[in-house]
């Protein structure tokens, strides 16, 4: 305990203040070259012509990276759950966002790069974009992801739907005093980190890669890497930990691919860092989530039952979404115990930017309804709303969604603490109770079948 | 084109038009201001110019013949830290450290000119620096503090006046 409740030093604090934290933007290297992507300028289009060779031959200009240069062109960012690959690292013959890229260039400059980019020629057919997830079940919506159709179909193997079922949800209903159904949708988020994706690829002598990277998950984005370049990872070396910032919207290896595969092709060092406006336009934000949430609630203030339907809006392909609504699934009733539960959970692709994590995937926007709703439920029976969430509150031995036991749910404390940070008078008996096992008059009969015991977290 | 960086002299060879940004960091190697947005909307790029802070991804290299540019580099060194290079240390100000040479020298120019210790007049100066980390309230606890004549213990870390905290019963322990 020398370090819990000491006011340390930052480790970093001195480079941060002097200027001499060194970002992958700061790496400086002889010879390197620098990049520029070529994007998609359509939300949905066919690519049918491609013709890179004006670019290439353009004087300064070293590589043009297209999909033909990539040994392994599908990866899935799940691919190691088991999760098939759906995107390709560079568009082949369709673009399904605007801002996907096509192809890279390396050139002397980056005024070059960009020229060359612009020298690229592509025909697009354009096709009809879909943007509504609620759209994309309907029989004429078009077909927006190649794998996996508009929604992900291979849950448990071949299930189109995340479902979790526990206790008895028709017995709830059926018993109810109250049904309080809402509809909330979030939007989507882009993380904006102050320092844009940004790449140092280095080919060295020996044959191996050296890849200063930005990214939030290192060992991640060297299995990423090595399964595209279809290279063993003892001949990548990843060099990173110093980030400007991330927020979730670097765990998805954006830049390092592509800058390894024109480092390789160009034989030179390559630094490609994106734009505000690229990383706006085409880095993965937090996905918008469309919730629906229904309660059976007893007019005393108990919660027997919900039932949710979940949309999550992965964008064009499927990265890290369905992990994404796993976790959303395990969360669905928040800091409160609910034991009839009938949960459905879709991953819908849209023609947007494929979504990814951001601080606390999944889970954020679904937060904010079960609250609201939370708010509206206490609201309609008349009852105080800290009342009606210190009562259903997790208590210790209550269990999950997905039956797990909690050992040492702090929503009690943290309820109690919100009140009085807030002025708010809580009454003897709320401000008296604590964590522990349900007895008494908070475990009424409902709540006896799911209490477990010696739970994880 | 003749410009003093940092109190050293420096005869620039980048054409005219070209941003001081650019000039700082590709031509002179000096890797402190960040191209967080090189469209002015960051505050990440910040330096001085002749004693004022300037955007210097909107600053064209001809317009700057003779001046004086100080970045962060110029403020302090590891060695001897100016004032509020050691408040963002002891004020836990700086998180992932990208905006925090802007910030850095923004304050400077605000302490430099007497600013008050009055955080609503801290945040109007550094109005336009985006942080996404922090929240703001440790950088302006910072400069305050500065403002304030304060000294500063860099090898810990100050309690934040803002931090309201709270016992959670069962875990004191």
């Amino acid at each position: 305990m020398k370090v819990v409740g000491a006011r340390l030093p930052r480790y970093d604090g001195v480079g941060h203040v002097t200027g001499r934290t060194t970002y992958v933007d700061d790496v400086r290297v002889p010879g390197m070259l620098h990049a520029a992507a070529l994007r998609s300028v359509h939300h949905n289009a066919r690519i049918t012509r491609l013709d890179t060779g004006a670019a290439a031959a353009m004087a300064g200009v070293h590589a043009v990276v297209t999909h033909a240069d990539v040994p392994l062109l599908v990866y899935g960012h799940l691919s190691g759950a088991g999760i098939p690959g759906d995107e390709p690292l560079l568009a082949k013959d369709h673009v399904r966002y605007r801002g996907q890229p096509i192809a890279l260039v390396a050139a002397d400059t980056v005024d070059i790069a960009r020229a060359a980019c612009a020298a690229i020629e592509v025909d697009y057919e354009e096709l009809p974009a879909l943007f509504d997830v609620r759209l994309g079940f309907d029989g004429d919506a078009p077909v927006i992801n190649d794998t996996f159709g508009n929604w992900y179909d291979q849950y448990e193997g071949n299930l189109d739907v995340r479902q979790i079922r526990k206790g008895d949800i028709d017995a709830a209903m059926d018993a109810a005093d109250l049904i309080v159904s809402g509809v909330y949708r979030t939007q989507s988020v882009e993380q904006v980190p102050l320092e844009t994706q940004v790449c140092v690829a280095i080919p060295e002598p020996d044959g191996r890669l050296t890849i200063h990277t930005c990214t939030q998950a290192m060992y991640f984005s060297l299995g990423v890497v090595c399964s595209h370049l279809q290279l063993p990872m003892s001949q990548v070396k990843m060099v990173g930990g110093t980030v400007g910032g991330g927020f979730g919207g670097k765990v998805d290896t954006a830049s390092d691919t592509l800058t390894a595969l024109a480092a390789r092709k160009s034989g030179q060092p390559v630094k490609w860092r994106w734009t505000r406006e690229e990383e706006m336009l085409a880095s993965g934000n937090r996905g918008p989530w469309h919730m629906e949430i229904i309660d059976a609630v007893t007019s005393d203030g108990w919660i027997l039952g919900r039932k949710m339907l979940t949309i999550h809006d992965a964008g064009a392909y499927g990265r890290f979404s369905v992990y994404g609504l796993t976790k959303h699934s395990f969360h669905h009733t928040g800091a409160y115990s609910i034991p009839n539960l009938h949960f459905d959970g879709y991953v819908v692709f849209t023609n947007k930017i494929p979504t990814t994590a951001m601080r606390g995937y999944g889970v954020t926007g679904l937060s904010t309804a079960i609250e609201v709703h939370a708010e509206r439920v206490a609201k309609e029976l008349g009852m105080d709303p800290y009342e009606f969430r210190l009562k259903n509150a997790n208590r210790v031995n209550d269990t999950s969604p997905n039956r797990i036991a909690y050992e040492d749910p702090s929503t009690v404390e943290v309820l109690q603490s919100l009140a009085a940070a807030t002025g708010v008078e809580l009454g003897d008996g709320l401000r008296a109770m604590t964590r522990e096992q349900r007895s008494g008059d908070m475990l009424p009969d409902h709540l006896v079948a799911q209490i477990g015991s010696g739970g994880g977290h | 084109m003749e410009l003093t960086v940092n109190s050293v002299s420096c005869s620039v060879q980048s054409p005219p038009l070209t941003s001081l940004l650019t000039v700082l960091r590709e031509e002179l190697d000096i890797t402190s201001p960040k191209a967080g947005c090189e469209s002015g909307g960051c505050g990440a790029c910040t330096v001085l110019v002749d004693g004022q802070p300037r955007r210097s991804c909107l600053t064209a290299l001809c317009t700057l013949d003779g001046s004086e540019v100080v970045t962060v580099e110029g403020l302090g060194t590891p060695e001897d830290l100016s004032r509020v290079q050691q408040a963002f240390i002891h004020h836990y100000a700086a998180q992932c450290g990208f905006c925090t040479d802007g910030l850095i020298v923004a304050a400077t120019a605000y302490v430099g000119g007497g600013g008050s210790a009055d955080t609503g007049d801290i945040g109007e100066a550094l109005a336009g620096h985006y942080c996404r980390c922090t929240g703001y309230v440790k950088i302006l606890e910072a400069v305050a503090a500065v403002a304030r004549g304060d000294t500063f213990d860099t090898a810990s870390t100050a309690s934040s006046a803002n931090n309201t905290y709270v016992t959670i019963a069962g875990a004191e322990s």
